[in-house]
């Protein structure tokens, strides 16, 4: 099925074309849901059967290229339609497919009844289709395509319900704070993008990554263009600083939210740099740099995490936090490690944000976690599936978030990091401790709501995707279980990925020395810590509830820092968005843009009217006069040309 | 003369032959079946497919048909004419089609065999004027062309206006062909041969008189000019345009026009060449600057086609001195003189073809059911009429030319040809028309869709057939603005000229 890899991204498109043109007339939600789902169901398919193909293939000649055709040629550049199927881009296929035929399914049911549930599935699939383009695309161009795509689409996802109240405007304003910080990472990418052609003549993957050992390119050129395309992935992935966007997204509907924080989007940055991991292992600076990030932005969201409320907030800051170790691994050249770990996050993370979305709907709309408790009774599936994840996100083994994370941090601290390994373990207490905070608030202790809500389980549409995404949390680690357990070449998911990063892990050459006692009383560390944060969690929030009031009261100012996220925004908006707004108005606008180029433009305008009203008098309707005309401009020729001789 | 040097010939005008049989048999059914002119058309298509097929053969050839004793023929089959006539048959297929479904043809319909006769007489002579070799025979399809429109413009003779353009254009016509068999004439005293390809050895060869020369060529091209309604030879094209009815406009503004450019090239390129470099530019007999030529002209033609085009109200009338611009954009092409200029040519005249006829077509169905093409008189339409709306949006955005429609990929191509010949002046004042233009087909947008419904809402159906020919027409515009190569490798395979 190899060759026929173009069907998934192709089915998407499809199901966009249909559900956008004519979903609007059949307004049968059923045939909408199901063309919606089905084809990326079959795209899944498709996916699956490419890996068991590729699979049966020696190490060495797993990638193949598949052209469509010729999309642009223009002197040197020359760009193809063309997907690349080889071990990373299968693994991203295969999550964006899978856990995005989940999501689909479940929001046959989670939008039921919604007046724009066709234009919800359209936008979906063409969430699909751009990621696809982007995860399959053997170039940069056909990359950027996806890349832009996923942008336009998590606007238009995210400001879905465009006219509902969110925060202190609308979804809306949450859309275009997701466009607009996506847009400075764009730039940055494009720069990347610019000084990779400029400097290898070409944007193709394979030609470009040849030419990094061919050419003879300087160590401050490979720092730019790293640079450049990590600014890119800041943006897309949410990093520090341009992290602000994907919390405000959630904004759209749940599932959405459940796409672009798991399956999609966000990982895109984190594929990006694996995918050129030869250009960053050429820039070892650059690549600590991402390092620092990744490990800040971790701890930074989880301490915000701590205290929000609102149950969709919390699972956005740590959906950045968990980012922030995908490119901590990526820092300490452990990319197997992170893309290890964007496949179990894309489950649990998914699982979290579908389960927080049948409690929503059960609920009412209700999102704030203080008006929840005890709903373990009322939605026993949900409960259930919910703590998998919360279990699996902790870092609890056997539960595959604790094979990815331990992964990462051991690579931290085996290739030296010792500083950013402390900060990685630190997170990891946190995220246990919040992850069970929201936990226990929503299923345990009594009911904090009117009880007139009555809440209920979701339809089996919903809850059966749960079920689903809670096998693959549970047991989706068991592919990446550490060398130490499973021996030599044990680590499935590592020697499958191993052919890509070659390269690049040679010119690092980063593993140290490092014994099997160090990493077990590591893994031990963390392990016992996570259930010490989740102990301690219970205690506070189920059996002594003044506990936290207490804490938040004494340590009064840390509390305000971090409920209200460390004041980024309304530092943003004074520092940035303000001045750029001021600027614009008075400026760019009442003078730049009225004064002088309306005027020129304006003048232009009125001058050309006046030329053109003109002109059109010498179109009299005597065809005599037209005669004339003409001889004339026959005589100006001739004599000029004459002239001229 | 013998049998086989006939055959021969013959087999290399196919197309021709094809064409020229389903006219007479469109004249001898009229007459058989009397009053009942229902077949007209479908035998017009028939005649139209047969000649396609053809021409497709025609791809693979490069040979000259009815060469005389010093080995120099009357006819050409060659790719690039393949190309021109294949536009050729594309637009007469679809005015075919409209004319089915025009209501002013409708109208006069005891004269249809009449109507399809002289549009078969049209299409003929555009076929001799796109591969002819020899002034003669150049002269000739080009006075079978005019006199078969100046009578299909006034055909609907029910109409003032209709009359009134007729009139107009066969004045128009007869002064403008009479400077050009002038200009033939002279031509002929200065080198006594008609045939191109020996002007062309003639002139490289031995010394002519420069005067006579400029004298000769500027006037034969009054005759092209005229037929492209390039600056300052376009006067009759707005009366014409806004008189004749619309299919008849359709087909003057892309068969005619087709045919032009083709004898343009053809002329340009073989008498006056002396050489193609490695880099594709032509190197030209220097008695005649036609490069400054052509520059002047092309900037000319396309700030007056854009700049008049301002004013206009009537959505025929627009479209007619769009259609000079675009004129002016295809001679930018010609300016550049080279194979790269040609290829620009080529693509641009096949994303026109498609462009014009869907505008066409849409304003046509527009004014069967409004009688309108006043532009004041859409407002609002693209609420009641989404479809027809957003197809003429396409079209409009098309010849403006932004992406993502094939229409940018024409310009793009232009522009492209022009940087790489270092006339950066020129395509500035190209792309600066482009935003000029960009206003008057804006302008038609906003009343489609900004503008509320001045009275009552547009309530009609757009019929299954006609709602496929518009998606016929509209969806390539859209695919291959995005994905190009077969229009870029269309356009690579026809510019093979015989000879070079």
């Amino acid at each position: 099925m190899t060759q026929y890899i173009y069907l998934t991204v192709l089915l998407p498109l499809f199901g966009f074309l249909f559900n956008g043109i004519v979903g609007g007339r059949i307004k049968n939600e059923k045939i909408i849901g199901w063309i919606g789902s089905g084809t990326i169901g079959l795209s899944f398919l498709v996916a699956v059967s490419s890996f068991f193909q590729t699979l049966g293939l020696p190490a060495g000649d797993r990638k193949t290229i598949v052209t469509l055709f010729n999309w642009l040629h223009a002197g040197g550049l020359n760009i193809n339609v063309s997907y690349q199927v080889d071990q990373l881009s299968l693994v991203m296929a295969l999550i964006v497919t899978g856990v995005g035929f989940i999501i689909h399914v479940y929001s046959i049911g989670y939008m039921h009844g919604d007046k724009g549930f066709w234009r919800f599935f359209a936008y979906m699939n063409l969430f699909i289709f751009a990621m696809m383009n982007l995860v399959l695309g053997d170039n940069f161009v056909l990359l950027f395509l996806g890349w832009e795509g996923v942008g336009l689409c998590s606007y238009l996802l995210i400001g879905f319900w465009y006219d509902k109240k969110f925060e202190k405007g609308t979804t809306g304003d949450a859309a275009k704070k997701a466009f607009i910080v996506n847009r400075i990472g764009d730039f940055g990418f494009l720069l990347g993008m610019f000084l990779i052609y400029s400097t290898f003549g070409s944007l193709n993957f394979t030609e470009v990554f040849s030419r990094v050992d061919a050419y003879n390119v300087p160590a401050s050129i490979f720092n730019f263009i790293a640079l450049f395309l990590f600014v890119g992935a800041i943006g897309k992935s949410a990093q520090i600083p341009l992290f602000v966007w994907l919390p405000d997204a959630m904004a759209g509907p749940t599932p959405v939210s459940a796409l672009i924080h798991a399956a999609t989007m966000v990982t895109a940055g984190v594929y990006m740099v694996a995918r050129c991991s030869i250009i960053f292992a050429s820039a070892p600076a650059i690549l600590t740099v991402i390092a620092i990030i990744g490990a800040f932005t971790a701890i930074f969201a989880a301490s915000i995490g701590l205290v929000q409320n609102d149950i969709k907030k919390v699972l956005a800051y740590s959906t950045v936090s968990q980012l922030g170790y995908m490119f901590l691994a990526m820092g300490v050249g452990a990319f197997t490690s992170g893309i290890f770990h964007v496949m179990t996050h894309a489950f649990f993370k998914a699982l979290l944000f579908l389960g927080a979305g049948s409690v929503i709907h059960s609920m009412h709309e209700e999102q704030d976690i203080q008006n929840y408790g005890g709903l373990k009774k009322y939605m026993p599936q949900t409960y259930f599936t919910f703590l998998i994840a919360a279990l699996a996100i902790s870092g609890i083994p056997p539960l595959s978030g604790f094979f990815s994370k331990d992964d990462i941090l051991w690579n931290t601290f085996a290739n030296g990091h010792i500083i950013l390994w402390i900060i990685g373990a630190g997170t990891a207490l946190l995220t246990a401790f919040y992850m069970f905070r929201l936990y226990f608030l929503i299923f345990e202790g009594k009911e904090r709501f009117n009880l007139n809500k009555h809440p209920h389980e979701s339809p089996k549409l919903m809850t059966i995707p749960l079920m689903v995404l809670a096998v693959l949390s549970a047991v989706g680690g068991f592919i990446g279980i550490p060398a130490l357990f499973a021996g030599e070449n044990g680590n499935l998911f590592e020697s499958w990925l191993a052919p890509v990063f070659q390269k690049a892990n040679t010119r690092l050459m980063v593993y140290g020395a490092h014994s099997g006692m160090e990493e077990i009383t590591l893994m031990s560390i963390t392990v016992i810590g996570a259930a010490c944060a989740i102990y301690f969690a219970r205690y506070v929030y189920l059996k002594n509830p003044q506990f936290a009031l207490d804490t938040s009261r004494k340590f009064k100012g840390i509390y305000y820092l971090l409920l209200n996220k460390y004041f980024v925004d309304e530092i943003y908006d004074a520092a940035i968005v303000n001045p750029v707004k001021r600027g614009s108005e008075r400026l760019l606008w009442k003078f730049t843009d009225v004064k002088i180029i309306d005027g020129a433009v304006n003048g232009t305008a009125s001058l050309i009217n006046y030329l053109s009203g003109k002109i059109r008098k010498i179109q009299t309707g005597v065809t005599q006069l037209y005669a004339m005309v003409m001889m004339i401009g026959l005589v100006i020729a001739l004599f000029w040309i004459i002239m001229s001789l | 003369m013998n049998v086989d040097y006939l055959v021969n010939s013959l087999y290399l005008i196919k197309p021709e032959l094809a064409i020229a049989s389903a006219l007479v048999l469109l004249v001898l059914i009229d007459l058989i079946m009397g009053n009942n002119k229902k077949f007209l058309p479908y035998v017009a298509i028939a005649g139209l497919i047969a000649a396609a097929y053809f021409i497709i053969g025609q791809f693979g050839m490069n040979s000259l048909a009815f060469v005389s004793k010093s080995n120099k023929g009357m006819i050409i089959a060659d790719p690039f004419g393949a190309f021109f006539k294949g536009i050729v048959v594309f637009a007469s297929l679809f005015v075919v089609y409209f004319s089915i479904k025009s209501d002013e043809i409708k109208a006069s319909f005891e004269r249809h065999g009449e109507y399809y006769t002289l549009i078969f007489g049209m299409i003929l002579g555009m076929f001799f004027m796109i591969s002819a070799s020899d002034l003669i025979l150049i002269y000739i399809s080009l006075e079978l062309v005019s006199f078969s429109s100046y009578v299909l413009a006034g055909f609907t003779k029910t109409a003032l206006r209709n009359s009134e353009a007729a009139l107009k254009y066969v004045i128009y016509g007869g002064v403008s062909s009479g400077i050009m068999l002038f200009g033939i004439s002279i031509l002929y005293g200065i080198t006594g041969s008609t045939n191109l390809y020996e002007i062309n050895s003639l002139i490289q060869s031995s010394s002519i008189p420069n005067l006579t020369f400029i004298l000769s060529g500027i006037l034969i091209f009054v005759g092209i000019g005229y037929k492209i309604s390039a600056a300052p030879f376009h006067f009759w094209t707005p009366d014409v345009y806004e008189g004749a009815p619309i299919t008849i406009t359709a087909f003057l503004s892309v068969a005619s026009k087709a045919a032009g450019f083709a004898l343009l090239i053809r002329f340009i390129k073989i008498t006056f060449i002396k050489s193609v470099d490695s880099a594709g530019y032509w190197q030209l007999v220097d008695l005649i600057d036609w490069k400054t030529f052509f520059i002047f002209l092309s900037i000319i033609t396309m700030t007056l086609g854009n700049f008049a085009a301002l004013w206009q109200d009537n959505l025929k009338r627009m479209l007619a001195y769009s259609s000079i611009a675009h004129a002016g954009y295809l001679l930018l092409g010609m300016a550049v003189l080279s194979n790269q200029g040609m290829i620009a040519i080529i693509i641009y005249f096949a994303v026109y073809a498609i462009t014009n006829l869907g505008a066409f077509f849409v304003v046509m169905l527009i004014a069967n059911k409004i009688g309108s093409e006043n532009i004041d008189d859409y407002k609002g339409l693209g609420y009641s009429q989404p479809f027809l709306g957003v197809s003429l949006a396409i079209f409009l955005i098309s010849l403006t030319g932004l992406p993502p429609t094939a229409g940018f990929i024409g310009k793009l191509y232009l522009f492209i040809a022009l940087v790489d010949a270092k006339m950066i002046t020129l395509a500035v004042i190209a792309l600066l028309n482009s935003v000029v233009a960009l206003y008057y087909y804006i302008r038609v947008l906003k009343n489609l869709f900004l503008s509320r419904p001045a009275n009552g809402t547009f309530e009609f159906k757009v019929s299954f057939s006609n709602g496929l020919v518009l998606v016929l027409l509209a969806a390539p515009i859209i695919i291959l603005g995005i994905y190009f190569t077969p229009l870029v490798d269309l356009a690579k395979n026809s510019m093979q000229i015989l000879g070079f």
